[in-house]
């Protein structure tokens, strides 16, 4: 076993980002407040029950909503389906808490809903009339509708690698369209949906911004609850335990299902290109209007809601310092990706030319960040500091060092690398799976030292992939809410904070603008990267 | 010190701590000499290659190339250090570089060196691959893939290059004239090329030398014609599947008896005492087909090869004998008709284990 300096780095990243897990495990032991005693035999069931209810209900919605589009656009051609494949996946611009801010201004008491009814029909009382989407409802509903495309997209790569002898050899066997989508085609693509839907139940079980907002208690706003109100972060840790333990079953399956998902795309041989089936009449028009409806409501509806009231209330674009907030953003974006890239590469090139099982098994610990809730990342991260400072810092009569880790831009960084590590180190991973080791053989035997080939070989090769996952870690922090909330500095704002502050004082006019730009510049990105998203995905 | 130009002694070849290849030794005496090693699938052909490239590490014996040394216990050069180049059996070419620049990276070394006289437009002739110099890896056949890192590995004018099945992908039609261009190349640019394969044809052709390597080792290291006609195990003659080995009595310093053969003559390549019991090999070529012999045999089946047939005779023992007959002889036999044997039987090298 040789400790050469890809192992160190290797191990210290690991470390990093076990740094929650590890807290929060300690923790569980740890003697809490009276109020863990009080929610124990009153809210805990409820946080639990809520929490799975939010969970069953997204993953039935997204199912069908995302298996269903994807189905269409697969195998079909009507007006727009080629357009319906990129524009569905737009969704992920409107981060689930802001889809609720839209869902509750549209459906409101006196709003937009009331508007539109009052200047098409004159004055009356419309809004006993008006449905009423809030609490649980209005929680799964804008969860569902941001998170769908994550079902959309591993399902619509699954379909679109379905053989066409696949699909011959339903029709061989004489089942009609009906039957041949239960019966081949979908447990064909099971895999891949299992592995979307795993995606979605880690994203809804960590959700933060949507369920506080329509004050659903979870296990994730107790979390939140038990810190920010009662200040009882060993109860809030203990809590975590329950959840992680919860994520971490899912974490094995998602990872069991995907192991399996590769076997199934991996049919090179007898690949016969599909040819779309061709819709008219009232099957078309049904098809686009699938997609029409599922594009309008989870995109246009929550884009033309920030929009109008962006134009109402107009000096709520100039109250807000918007180039102070583009600056924030703009630096955590390229402060996190660089830090991000950087030591991915490191990890990768050291897994690559070493080829060591134990830096492999560290690699695979430290991708573990992404299946932890955001909010445990940030409150574990507070223990341990608040722990590591009290106990070792001071006892060797050093000065405090909490400043430099919580509510700074360093600590703030440092959580988002243990948060989105996976997305940088599996990316540049998929992108190195396409170079054969004997590559960089080659190079060497053409007088290549490893540093030349790293820089002259790889680097130009991993370009694109690179490219792709800056933007990719640039949209999740764009949208990212609970860890920037907790770990900010003083005054130090983003779009998503400043959207869920307004929202939070229930002005949520004046959390419009914030929202707006978020789904903007966020829209933009997904529009730059959406070839390689829906291309790469099936790798 | 030897004199050799390259140099391999008591080497175990090995992948991780798996020894695939034992006690190896053997040399290339002069520049320029290719040699050709032999043997199936998965033996551990590619693991030497790898080895003598510096991709892998030894730690028994050592590896010299004109008179310095590049592996042992101790030592190992960097494989950029080696000027050794080895071209790849499977796709090894740059993916984001298109065909042009690929090769074009090899040659970069080469004008570093600026020593022996081999240019990239007469290579590009010579393989063919003027089509694809503009396309990506990714856009050409297995084949092509095969010739370009063949060029690009050529073109760096290595002390030593290695080929790993440099041919294996490339159509069978195509196969014989590449193989006289590759040969008409190496020797031309006086490049000592040692080139793996699992060709018996393509060894012997290419090779001044070639070695046979089984069961973990390496067997015979010698001229073509001499692992062919005179071939120094069993394993050896199983391996090269052309003769059988049929039981026979030595009865004088230059001949045996066979039961079904009768009477053998000829030179014993290694003498045994007589009364000795012995295994003889027969080779399809040994043995001629005489229509007026009395010693006639059984045909059982009868293969066409284009320039000749071989016959399957099985005689009263149940032994199954290979005979080669031009395929211009005047008639053909039919399976089940009997075929007859030239008499007396002389054959020129009696190989005996």
């Amino acid at each position: 076993m040789k400790f050469n300096s890809w192992f160190v780095s290797s191990f210290l990243i690991s470390l990093i980002v076990l740094i929650p897990v590890i807290t929060v495990f300690a923790s569980f032991f740890e003697a809490t407040s009276n109020y863990y005693e009080i929610l124990k035999n009153t809210f805990l069931i409820e946080y639990i029950f809520n929490s799975l209810t939010l969970l069953l209900s997204v993953l039935l919605l997204t199912f069908i909503i995302g298996t269903g589009a994807a189905y269409l656009v697969s195998f079909y051609e009507f007006p727009g389906s080629n357009f319906f494949k990129w524009a569905l996946i737009l969704s992920f611009a409107v981060p689930p808490y802001i889809y609720a801010y839209s869902l509750t201004a549209f459906f409101e008491n006196y709003g937009t809903a009331f508007t539109i009814l009052k200047n098409l029909f004159g004055e009356a009382n419309y809004n006993k009339n008006i449905p009423k989407f809030d609490g649980m409802f209005g929680a799964i509903l804008s969860i569902s509708l941001s998170l769908y495309a994550y079902v959309y997209i591993l399902a619509r790569a699954s379909f679109l690698y379905q053989s066409q002898n696949l699909i011959d050899l339903g029709k061989n066997l004489g089942f009609s369209r009906f039957k041949s989508f239960f019966k081949v085609i979908l447990p064909a693509a099971r895999p891949a949906i299992v592995a979307g839907l795993s995606l979605v139940a880690m994203e809804t079980l960590a959700e933060f911004g949507a369920v506080d907002f329509f004050s659903i208690n979870t296990l994730t706003t107790g979390i939140y609850n038990s810190w920010i109100y009662f200040d009882d972060l060993a109860f809030a840790n203990r809590v975590s335990f329950f959840l992680l333990l919860f994520i971490f079953s899912l974490f094995i399956l998602e990872n069991l299902s995907r192991r399996r998902a590769k076997y199934h795309f991996n049919s090179k041989g007898g690949f016969k290109q599909k040819e779309k089936i061709k819709l008219f009449g009232i099957d078309a028009y049904l098809a686009f209007g699938f997609c029409f409806f599922i594009f309008f409501i989870s995109f246009l509806f929550p884009l033309s809601q920030m929009l109008y009231w962006t134009i109402k209330f107009p000096e709520n674009l100039f109250d807000l310092k918007i180039t102070n907030l583009i600056l924030n953003t703009l630096y955590l974006v390229l402060l996190s990706s660089l830090v991000l890239i950087i030591f991915s590469l490191i990890s990768n090139y050291g897994n690559r030319v070493s080829n060591n099982k134990i830096l492999n098994f560290l690699s695979t610990l430290s991708i573990s960040g992404y299946a932890i809730p955001g909010v445990i990342l940030a409150i574990a991260f507070i223990t341990f500091i608040a722990w590591f400072d009290d106990s070792i810092v001071k006892s060797f009569g050093f000065s405090s060092i909490k400043k430099i880790f919580i509510g700074s831009v360093f600590g703030l960084v440092l959580v988002y690398f243990i948060r989105f590590y996976s997305l940088a180190f599996n990316g540049i991973k998929s992108g190195y799976e396409k170079m054969n080791i004997s590559v960089d053989e080659s190079a060497y035997l053409l007088g290549y030292s490893k540093r030349k080939t790293f820089t002259n070989i790889h680097i130009p090769f991993l370009r694109n992939s690179l490219l792709f996952i800056i933007i990719l870690i640039s949209l999740e922090i764009i949208r990212e809410l609970p860890i920037t909330l907790i770990l900010r500095p003083f005054n130090f704002e983003t779009f998503a904070t400043t959207a869920y502050i307004s929202a939070s004082e229930d002005l949520l006019e004046a959390a419009a603008v914030p929202s707006l730009f978020l789904i903007l510049i966020a829209s933009l990105f997904i529009i730059v990267t959406s070839k390689y998203i829906l291309r790469e995905n099936h790798e | 010190m030897s004199n050799n130009f390259f140099e391999i002694k008591n080497v175990d070849f090995k992948i991780g701590n798996k020894v695939k290849v034992k006690n190896v030794s053997f040399s290339i005496e002069k520049e320029g000499d290719i040699i050709c090693l032999l043997g199936p699938s998965g033996i551990g052909k590619t693991t030497i290659l790898r080895t003598i490239a510096g991709l892998e590490n030894i730690n028994k014996g050592s590896i010299a190339l004109k008179g310095k040394t590049l592996s042992s216990e101790k030592i190992n050069i960097e494989p950029e250090n080696r000027n050794i180049s080895l071209a790849f059996q499977e796709n090894s070419l740059f993916p984001h570089y298109t065909i042009k620049k690929n090769i074009l990276l090899g040659a970069e070394r080469n004008e570093i060196k600026k020593s022996k006289s081999i240019n990239s437009g007469e290579l590009i002739d010579l393989l063919d691959i003027s089509q694809i110099l503009d396309k990506f890896p990714h856009e050409i056949s297995a084949g092509e893939a095969q010739r370009a890192s063949l060029a690009r590995s050529l073109i760096t004018q290595p002390d030593l290059l290695l080929l790993d099945e440099p041919l294996s992908n490339v159509d069978q039609s195509f196969k014989e004239e590449i193989q006289e261009k590759l040969k008409k190349v190496l020797k031309n640019s006086k490049t000592t090329t040692i080139i793996v394969t699992h060709d018996s044809y393509e060894a012997f052709y290419l090779g001044s030398k070639c070695g046979i390597i089984l069961n973990q080792e390496l067997k015979q290291f010698d001229d073509p014609y001499n692992v062919y006609h005179l071939p120094n195990s069993v394993e050896v003659v199983n391996f090269l599947n052309r003769g059988i080995l049929i039981p026979a009595e030595v009865t004088s310093p230059k001949s045996l008896e066979n039961k079904d053969l009768g009477t053998i003559t000829g030179n014993f390549v290694k003498p045994f005492p007589i009364g000795s019991k012995v295994k003889l090999l027969i080779q399809p070529e040994d043995l001629h087909h005489d229509d007026g012999s009395n010693l006639k045999f059984e045909v059982i089946d009868r293969k066409f090869r284009g320039t000749n047939f071989i016959y399957t005779l099985k005689t009263p023992t149940n032994t199954l004998i290979p005979v080669f007959v031009h395929s211009h002889h005047i008639h053909q036999h039919e399976v089940d008709e009997k075929f007859g044997i030239k008499r007396p039987i002389h054959i020129d090298h009696i190989v005996c284990f």
